[in-house]
């Protein structure tokens, strides 16, 4: 633990990573509280392996054309908003076999990432690190990405707070009251689908959706308002992230499962927690009946 | 409230309406409500009652026929109808606030940078203690029994001053004495809004429903039955009244004296 503070302060790979950690918590407790309340993390979890397929593909174009500037978080980026924007789509237009769809698209892009990285001239070990993430490899300029898309988040979230809220609370009555629903939903898988590129690097694509729900899964059962679970769940995030990255340092452990493990034994810790609690939570809704 | 408008807030004449798998749900409906009416749709699952009212909402539009609200195309009137939709579709254990839910009922396509005004938090309240809620505005709306959660969804409904309040089934899970307290509420509310709501109850409706809409795919409306059987009475502990289906009435529709 001592080395990796003394670490930290010197080597900026180290430092690369630890800010990764905390700025994709912003954006994930926001989203990820949408995700959760709205019920779409199979949506998300789809969206997260489809981008397997832009990022191997854009890898493949940029070394066997010779493309520099073409880095895989762009081929990233475009296959989550089209994926979200065509899942947004068929959820929005047909009502049935929306799981069916999703579960093709999901498979799929899998499916294309790894043909492209199976083709792809030399070595291979970047199929690893996008499955399963490697936060040391992150660079400066992914910080400034991952630092602008909470800044959107933050602010998309401010400005149509309670028109989002209302959307996931009631979608029916919504649009009773003019509320323009279909925008609002493509609007969050959108940002969904940017926050899981972004989270990719982080924890990898497969456990990225663990990011998105736990930390909310946790601190829904402290606070009764949408904007305090989506403080806490940043806060657990940036959490779970750093103290992942730190316990895993020393041993030379994957950081991104040990955080979801973490994650995940504080999740389970707070459902033995609220088991005991349970009888007072009970005795405190008897009093509330009509 | 205006009480007295002339034109019938909901108009149907000859609506047809089909999903898109082609099967007929309601087939030649005509039927007018009047303002200040109290009237209850009823009939078997599956028979088209929430599409109706669906229909009425704009949120469904027909393959055939004319449906006029308020005057105006139906999601040109959205603005002007209270929706309470059923407390038992919702995520039992979404975090907001009771008031927040309400607070639901301002929002509108023009609402942005969100915030909320004084005055409509203050309708709000009022709105709360209208439906029998008050002091619960700060509490979960998870924290609140099934009655109360419907009550508070009511209250969202009467935040935007409606014309008219469509009601979903409001009574689905509530027991016969909340079902009593329910009615009293809706007569009080009655003498300022137009309502029309679904009931799941084929046989009984209480005495204070004006007229009924029976729908099974045609629509045909059934005055409420002056007769009051009292071992039924003695039954259900209050005050209902026999539907007699084998009565026709004209496309008026039949507005019973009772009051």
């Amino acid at each position: 633990m001592s080395t990796f503070v003394k670490d930290l302060l010197e080597l900026e790979f180290l430092q690369n990573a630890f800010f990764a950690g905390i700025l994709c918590s912003i954006a994930s407790g926001i989203v990820g509280t949408y995700v959760v309340l709205k019920r779409i993390t199979y949506i998300a979890a789809a969206i997260s392996h489809c981008i397997l397929g832009g990022l191997g593909a854009a890898r493949y174009f940029s070394v066997v054309y010779d493309l520099p500037w073409l880095r895989p978080v762009y081929g990233a980026i475009f296959t989550a908003l089209a994926s979200a924007l065509l899942i947004g789509y068929i959820s929005l237009r047909a009502k049935e076999r929306e799981d069916t769809v999703i579960s093709a698209l999901w498979a799929v892009g899998m499916a294309i990432g790894v043909l492209f990285i199976f083709k792809t001239p030399g070595y291979n070990e970047d199929l690893m690190s996008y499955l399963f993430g490697n936060i040391l490899m992150v660079s400066r300029e992914d910080l400034y990405l991952i630092a602008g898309l909470d800044l959107l988040v933050i602010g998309l979230t401010y400005t149509f707070y309670y028109q989002t809220v209302a959307v996931c609370f009631d979608e029916e009555f919504a649009r009773t009251r003019g509320v323009a629903v279909e925008f609002y939903y493509l609007l969050l898988l959108c940002l969904t689908a940017l926050t899981v590129v972004l989270t990719v690097s982080v924890v990898g694509i497969i456990m990225v959706i663990a990011l998105l729900s736990l930390p909310v899964a946790i601190s829904s059962r402290f606070f009764a308002s949408v904007w305090k679970i989506m403080i806490a769940s940043t806060l657990l995030g940036m959490l779970f992230t750093s103290s992942g990255l730190a316990l895993s340092y020393a041993p030379d452990l994957p950081s991104g499962a040990l955080t979801i493990v973490i994650a995940g034994v504080a999740y389970f810790l707070t459902l033995i927690w609220s088991a005991f609690s349970r009888p007072t939570l009970a005795k405190s809704n008897a009093g509330n009946t009509d | 409230m205006k009480l007295d408008s002339p034109s019938p807030v909901v108009r149907f004449s000859e609506v047809n309406f089909a999903y898109e798998d082609g099967i007929t749900v309601l087939e030649n409906i005509n039927f007018s409500l009047e303002t200040g009416e109290f009237a209850c749709i009823v009939g078997p699952n599956g028979g088209g009652k929430t599409t109706l009212l669906k229909l009425i909402l704009g949120l469904l539009k027909p393959i055939s026929g004319s449906i006029s609200v308020l005057g105006k195309s139906p999601g040109n009137a959205q603005a002007k109808i209270g929706y309470v939709p059923q407390f038992s579709k919702f995520d039992a254990a979404f975090p907001v606030k009771v008031l927040d839910v309400v607070l639901m009922g301002c929002l509108q396509h023009s609402f942005f940078w969100g915030r909320y005004s004084e005055d409509q938090i203050a309708k709000a309240r009022s709105a709360l203690a209208a439906v029998g809620l008050p002091g619960k505005e700060e509490q979960g709306f998870a924290s609140l029994s099934g009655g109360q959660k419907q009550r508070a969804l009511i209250a969202r409904a009467l935040v935007s001053d409606p014309h008219l309040i469509l009601l979903d089934e409001p009574t689905a899970s509530v027991d016969v004495a909340g079902t009593e307290q329910f009615y009293n509420m809706f007569e009080e509310l009655n003498q300022r809004f137009t309502i029309l709501m679904v009931s799941h109850d084929v046989g009984f409706i209480s005495g204070r429903v004006k007229s009924v809409l029976c729908v099974r795919k045609t629509l045909q409306i059934h005055p409420v039955s002056e007769l009051t059987g009292e071992a039924l009475q003695n039954i259900y502990g209050v005050d209902v009244k026999l539907i007699r289906h084998d009565h026709r009435c004209s496309e008026k529709g039949h507005i019973c004296p009772h009051s």
